[in-house]
């Protein structure tokens, strides 16, 4: 599509009388692996939950694949796919549920062939009768971006994924996401604190810091860090820490 | 220094300011209560006069009710403290001992503190009406406070479950394991089951079919064994329509945040949940119609007892998913600008 998939100006958010979010603006382009670092309570997820509607801004627009998440939230929301974390999930429900209502939820009439690869590879489709309050941390955290990539949605939004999975898991899952975002022309924003994720897959990341954008890394940047060879760690707190 | 009990005063007072409930509207709703006893003072009589002539049977139901409610909440309290954050805060024994004591009997302190307020406000209207069933109240209060007193007594003779971890809610519902393969198909159907499950989860079957052991050995304590049988129906089918509308309103709530992402319409959700619940609902209102029959009471009253329960669950449980779904989908903005 022509256009960011997500495009997000002058946003501000918070809770109560308290701002969390002030002043936010950013686009994440067709094909572009976004990661969003920063301290604890710099407000990842309140940014997160934004663009999920999740929470609703006092102030700004948020624009998924063209529609405005405020004025046209429906369709929106059908180019959104967000896994939320794993005490959300409907424990009385089995996975196969889950997955159902989802589906309905993205008017598909079946589950994609290549999500039931994804379900088979990451050893999840034992588990689909299976009671969600039954299933593990690390297994209810593969149900949930399962779920986040029914119907193939162009934004992909996810809030620490990878905690809780098996080394062997969170690489075939990075490695399908890869895949899945060029294939596509999605765009992946990732809320992590995993600097291997910037190191190895992140096309841009930026900092947060108490509410406000401090720095964003551009491609060439961290092409650059990561052929520098050298303490990529390090390299990024020091960027952080001059910001 | 109890923090068990410090930290659930300040969750309660945080819990309070954030609903912003105030004593003013404490205040008036006992007044409201106490203005309908006013007005309802002579219909209360017959179930009252009811209670005191069964006074045994429900001094037993109400015994064996807390002691199976009190120690299970015992089992439950200890497993969670375990876990809990304050586990391994340094408590002195008799002050731990005391608050757990508080904690787990916290229902059963809480149902006499009721009782007494119920049957004592009903005690003064009788006075200022000069009626002469002034001591129906108190007579009832009296057996079903010692019942319950007799129950939390009794918890202590129930034998406690080894000390496992909390059971998942989905071990109590029933669930046939289906081999649909890997083909998945869309439907909001599983969003109907949801209260359903929830209401088992929450009522533990096995729970309830080992209370009725002891509540039909009672039977012969001054209560003919008919009588019993419909009235634990009653209590049966009355627990279920709570257990289902609490069951509604409850995973509701959590699939709204659930769905909150999703191009999902509200009036597509709120069918979802409403048809199965509201076909539960009038299956439960049609059973309570039959038992009131059976307890002699005319058709025409029984049918329009279930028709009014049936009506006021179903518009009560819609009311219910329209404020979550509709009212509360979209908030004010929380901050202000």
């Amino acid at each position: 599509m022509n256009g960011p998939i997500l495009e997000i100006r002058e946003l501000r958010a918070g809770y109560g009388p308290r701002t969390v979010l002030e002043n936010i603006s950013m686009a994440l382009l067709a094909g572009e692996w976004f990661v969003l670092l920063g301290p604890n309570g710099c407000g990842k997820s309140t940014l997160l939950d934004c663009v999920v509607s999740r929470l609703r801004p006092s102030g700004g627009e948020i624009r998924i694949a063209g529609h405005s998440l405020r004025q046209a939230p429906f369709a929106a929301k059908q180019q959104l796919g967000y896994a939320c974390a794993p005490d959300v999930l409907p424990g009385l429900l089995t996975a196969r549920q889950c997955l159902e209502v989802h589906a309905a939820a993205k008017g598909q009439s079946v589950i994609g062939e290549d999500l039931l690869t994804l379900a088979e590879e990451l050893r999840f489709t034992p588990y689909l009768e299976a009671f969600v309050d039954t299933l593990s941390l690390g297994t209810r955290q593969k149900l949930a971006v399962i779920l986040a990539l029914v119907g193939d949605p162009l934004l992909i939004v996810l809030d620490e994924a990878f905690n809780g999975l098996d080394p062997a898991s969170a690489l075939i899952l990075k490695r399908h996401l890869r895949a899945r975002i060029e294939r596509r022309g999605a765009g992946l924003l990732l809320a992590t604190h995993s600097l291997d994720i910037v190191e190895h897959y992140a096309d841009r990341a930026a900092v947060l810091i108490d509410g406000r954008l401090k720095y964003v890394w551009p491609k060439e940047e961290l092409q650059r860090l990561r052929s520098a060879h050298g303490d990529f760690e390090a390299a990024l707190a020091a960027a952080i820490s001059e910001t | 220094m109890a923090p068990r009990l410090a930290a659930a005063k300040m969750m309660l007072v945080n819990r309070r300011s954030r609903a912003g409930v105030r004593p003013t509207s404490a205040v008036l709703l006992s007044a409201g209560a106490l203005t309908a006893l006013f007005w309802l003072e002579a219909t209360v009589v017959p179930p009252l006069n009811w209670l005191r002539l069964h006074a045994v049977f429900c001094a037993g139901v109400a015994a064996v009710a807390s002691a199976i409610l009190i120690a299970r909440r015992r089992a439950i309290k200890r497993a969670e403290f375990a876990r809990s954050w304050l586990a391994a805060v340094p408590v002195s024994i008799s002050t731990a001992r005391f608050e757990s004591l508080l904690i787990e009997t916290l229902p059963a302190l809480a149902a006499i503190g009721l009782l007494t307020i119920a049957c004592g406000s009903y005690a003064l209207v009788l006075l200022f009406a000069k009626r002469d069933e002034i001591f129906a109240p108190v007579a009832v209060w009296a057996t079903l406070s010692g019942g319950i007193a007799l129950g939390v007594l009794g918890s202590f003779l129930v034998p406690q479950p080894k000390p496992v971890d909390l059971p998942p809610g989905s071990r109590y519902v029933p669930h046939q394991k289906s081999r649909r393969g890997a083909n998945i198909r869309r439907s909001l159907s599983g969003l109907g089951s949801w209260p359903i499950r929830q209401a088992f989860a929450w009522a533990q079957p096995k729970i309830v079919a080992r209370a009725i052991v002891p509540i039909l050995v009672m039977m012969p304590l001054g209560t003919m064994a008919d009588t019993a049988m419909v009235v634990i129906g009653m209590s049966g089918i009355g627990g279920a329509l709570l257990l289902v509308w609490s069951g509604v309103i409850s995973a509701s709530r959590l699939a709204r945040r659930w769905l909150a992402p999703l191009p999902v319409q509200s009036g597509e959700v709120i069918r979802a949940f409403l048809l199965p619940a509201c076909a539960v609902i009038i299956a439960a209102s049609a059973i309570e119609a039959l038992l009131l029959v059976v307890l002699n009471v005319s058709y025409r009253t029984a049918a329009a007892v279930g028709a009014w329960t049936a009506v006021l669950g179903c518009v009560t449980v819609g009311g219910g998913l329209t404020w979550t779904w509709i009212v509360r989908q979209n908030p004010k903005p929380r901050t202000q600008a």
